[in-house]
């Protein structure tokens, strides 16, 4: 893991690409900085940070696109997947590298609190959190990149559709009060993620008898709940869009509050998207 | 040692390996040769656990390549068809890099990347980057990285391919070198190549094994092939069907051609001795075709190659 971990670090900063990347972040966040907290005066570090998530819609698509897109191309995964190392800390090299990466101008961005102290009283632990909270959020980002980089060869679609995924969960509190609507809806999303249960136990068996009974005994308890509890699907309906909103949790932070639920929530995201990349790359032995 | 039992591997509905089995003990040198698209590159991606068997196991030195995979992958060492570098690294950097991933201990490291540089004559190259370098001096670069964390069995795929002739030949004294030490599998589509520098030869077409042996073996075998071009006043089918029926006889060909005569090639599995060219002239009067000439040809090792590795495409066909 080490090995892999130190090969993508010096390859970030053995070109442009790494330097690059924290030189921007770096800027947009300095920007922020210097209109809000030092042209406006406000003493919350936090929305400078808020501010400046849509900045990871970008870094983090080019951060993460070469990452295992790029092994699959010039054919060198034969020689990481011939290795005497495992999937797991494959993956895990190649995230935390990555991780590294991103925590270089987020710990620069972490001078700012300390240099507003100097003129005037900050709350630090607030400020401190919020950074904590920004950092888990890339850190879940970076996670949802590596997956995409896996599933493609060519980078430039691994990026492009990292962007997108990322940009829709960006999007999504709008989204979700353009949902915000009759439980006929919801139950029509439900009916068709029912089907891909289905759809997804029938080739996982191999066998069309199962998953037809996975899709038939969803929709059975879909139209009960529909037809008891209607109000239960609806709010399941707004849940479900609320979970993948990425960037939402993050809010709590910037009020002051240290959400313990918004860190598990980013933790698991990082955890479910590593295994999927891990998974990612086991399937493609037998496919 | 390395084991391949019962190999089968499948693309969808494609096979493109089926039922494969050999065994190459250590210090022995075995080459598949086989045109391009018999299954070579497949063969040794599931050797080396790159891909997963659809049927059947792969043994290395005792571990099963699925089922105990960092065991059997640290007595591996693999050259993939295109080597597996990253542009952007030094040689010496790289061949680092490898050897940590291949869990070579941090003292020997130093000591094995030189000696891995010196064994495939690249070490002038350590500070440059693999970027620079020429397709010879990836592929022994490629090598090199093979050799790191000393592994008992070699997996070279096509490894002379694109190099010049002294190239070539430097290569192939090298890879007789490992031979001594490792097991060393390697692919080619080169007959002479492949005789030249392995003590075991298998020979695939579409996925199956056609032949097996030493080079001297297939040799003797296959040389002993003869071939007849006769010409005869007859009916092409008449004809064939006559010589079809000898012992010995294991291809024929008719086509006929103008004024009522027809062309035969007849392949003969053991020589053709004079009793058997008398034994064809023979069946053919016999069948009323008249012979108007008759040569005998021996056939070289390449034309047999051809000739195996050509023969069930032709029965696929008929299927």
């Amino acid at each position: 893991m080490s090995a892999i971990f130190k090969r993508e670090w010096k390859c970030m900063f053995s070109g442009m690409l790494g330097y690059a990347l924290c030189a921007a972040y770096v800027l947009v966040g300095g920007l922020y900085f210097w209109v809000y907290n030092l042209l406006n005066l406000y003493p919350d570090f936090g929305y400078t940070l808020y501010g400046t998530t849509f900045a990871m819609l970008v870094f983090i698509p080019i951060l993460t696109m070469r990452s295992l897109a790029e092994e699959r191309r010039s054919h060198t995964d034969q020689l990481l997947l011939t290795a005497p190392v495992g999937v797991p800390s494959l993956v895990a090299g190649k995230y935390l590298a990555m991780a590294a990466v991103f925590t270089v101008p987020v710990a620069i961005l972490g001078l700012c609190p300390l240099v507003m102290r100097l003129y005037g009283t900050v709350s630090l632990p607030k400020a401190y959190g919020a950074l904590l909270g920004y950092w888990l959020l890339g850190c879940a980002g970076i996670a949802i990149g590596l997956f995409f980089s896996g599933l493609t060869d060519s980078p430039i679609i691994a990026a492009l559709s990292t962007f997108g995924v990322l940009l829709l969960s960006y999007l999504m509190p709008g989204i979700q009060s353009l949902f915000a609507v009759g439980s006929l809806l919801a139950l029509g999303v439900f009916g068709l993620l029912a089907a891909l249960a289905g759809l997804l136990a029938g080739i996982r068996s191999r066998s069309l008898m199962l998953g037809m009974l996975v899709f038939l005994a969803l929709c059975a308890a879909l139209l009960a709940l529909y037809a008891l509890r209607s109000a239960t699907l609806t709010s399941a309906f707004t849940a479900l869009l609320g979970a993948l909103g990425l960037f939402t949790p993050f809010e709590n932070f910037i009020y002051g509050i240290f959400s313990i639920p918004a860190v598990i929530y980013y933790l698991s995201i990082t955890a479910l998207f590593l295994f999927l990349a891990g998974q990612g790359l086991e399937k493609r032995r037998w496919s | 040692m390395i084991q391949a039992e019962h190999l089968t591997r499948r693309y969808g509905a494609r096979v493109a390996v089926e039922d494969l089995s050999f065994t190459v003990p250590t210090g022995q040198i075995c080459g598949l040769l086989g045109p391009n698209g018999a299954g070579k590159t497949t063969t040794l991606n599931v050797l080396t656990g790159y891909l997963a068997a659809s049927e059947g196991r792969v043994i290395v030195s005792g571990h099963d390549i699925l089922e105990e995979p960092m065991a059997a992958r640290r007595q591996l060492g693999y050259l993939p068809e295109q080597p597996p570098l990253y542009p952007e690294m030094t040689v010496e950097e790289y061949l680092r890099f490898v050897a940590e991933l291949r869990r070579v201990p941090r003292a020997e490291r130093s000591a094995q990347v030189r000696r891995a540089m010196n064994r495939v004559a690249a070490a002038d190259m350590a500070r440059r980057l693999i970027r620079n370098l020429s397709k010879g001096y990836r592929q022994r670069v490629g090598l090199a990285a093979a050799l790191l964390g000393d592994p008992e069995v070699l997996i070279l795929d096509e490894p002379t391919v694109g190099l010049d002739p002294a190239q070539m030949i430097e290569f192939r004294t090298l890879i007789r070198q490992l031979g001594r030490k490792h097991t060393v599998i390697l692919s080619s589509h080169i007959l002479s190549e492949v005789s030249a520098v392995c003590d075991q030869v298998l020979i695939l077409s579409r996925g199956r094994l056609m032949a097996q042996g030493t080079p001297d073996q297939l040799a003797d075998r296959l040389a002993g092939r003869a071939r007849l071009q006769i010409l005869v006043l007859g009916q092409a089918d008449t004809a064939a069907a006559a010589v079809k029926a000898l012992e010995g006889v294991c291809e024929v060909k008719a086509d006929p051609e103008s004024e009522g005569r027809a062309r035969l090639t007849v392949t003969l599995d053991a020589g053709a001795a004079p009793q058997q060219q008398a034994a064809v002239s023979l069946a053919l009067a016999a069948a009323g075709c008249a012979v108007l000439r008759l040569e005998a040809e021996a056939m070289s090792l390449e034309e047999v190659f051809l000739q195996l590795t050509e023969t069930p495409q032709e029965g696929d066909q008929e299927e």
